[in-house]
């Protein structure tokens, strides 16, 4: 029940920051429509694709835990982490050629709101990755059963969290224009 | 002990949300702009969150009020980023 209410609040708190990025966008079009065609769209894409699949891959872990399947639970999770990896290894990549190019938060507004969405989200995925380490050991360990497995359910929901998020940034910041 | 009922549909789910990916991403790539283009890269991204919430999340199988307050999120958010957008065409 508690995680619910931590949900909405993340929720509330990235939807006043999409909105305020839309509005942002239609005082400066021009700026945003050409800063938009210099992000590499293609590993936007595929992190949607990695954080999709790594959700998946939390259905899963929940569906082996409510069998009773504590270790076939703990292999999901465990999938589900090394996606978030990929995740996390795309973004700094992504990152890094624009650091590189000596872009910042105050290059321009459309930078300021690219990077501060994006590295938010990223602490985003951080926390979920050290969320679901914590549920992934106590799944190996037996702590959870068909019986007992809110922490699992619990996980999994602030992950799905994390990829719905990402599911309105990619097409707000890389590909609307 | 039968897999849960809930793993099959899911499966679709996953590959459905993949496909309307690819789809944004092909949208994206190609470089389609314009009202039409936004609406439905908006209206296919509202429907992803759904089926994410819905069936990942498992709200179908909740109370109304959590389903209504994410979707209540998820219109108001796509709303205000449509007037938005909607607002710079003359």
């Amino acid at each position: 029940m508690a995680i619910w209410f931590f949900i909405f609040a993340e929720l509330l708190a990235f939807g006043i920051f999409f909105v305020a990025y839309a509005f942002a966008r239609a005082h400066n079009v021009v700026l945003f429509n050409e800063s938009q065609q210099h992000l590499n769209i293609t590993s936007g894409a595929i992190n949607t694709l990695v954080l999709i699949t790594s959700s998946y891959f939390m259905v899963r872990a929940v569906a082996a835990i409510k069998q009773n399947l504590s270790r076939e639970c703990a292999r999901w999770i465990a999938a589900a982490i090394g996606f978030g990896g990929i995740f996390l290894v795309i973004k700094l990549f992504e990152f890094h050629a624009k650091f590189a190019d000596g872009i910042t938060l105050s290059t321009n507004t459309f930078y300021m709101f690219y990077l501060s969405l994006t590295i938010f989200h990223f602490m985003h995925v951080i926390l979920g990755m050290v969320i679901l380490m914590a549920v992934m050991l106590k799944a190996r360990s037996g702590g959870y059963s068909a019986e007992n497995h809110t922490g699992v359910e619990t996980g999994a929901s602030y992950w799905h969290m994390v990829d719905l998020l990402w599911i309105i940034l990619f097409p707000l910041v890389y590909v609307i224009h | 002990m039968d897999k849960p009922h809930f793993i099959r549909p899911c499966t679709y789910i996953w590959l459905a949300l993949m496909l309307l990916t690819v789809t944004t991403y092909s949208i994206g790539e190609a470089g389609l702009g314009g009202l039409t283009v936004m609406l439905i890269v908006i209206g296919t991204a509202a429907i992803k969150v759904q089926l994410m919430a819905n069936y990942f999340m498992g709200l179908r199988r909740t109370r109304w009020l959590w389903r209504g307050i994410v979707l209540g999120w998820l219109l108001l958010v796509t709303g205000l980023i449509t007037i938005a957008y909607l607002s710079t065409i003359k």
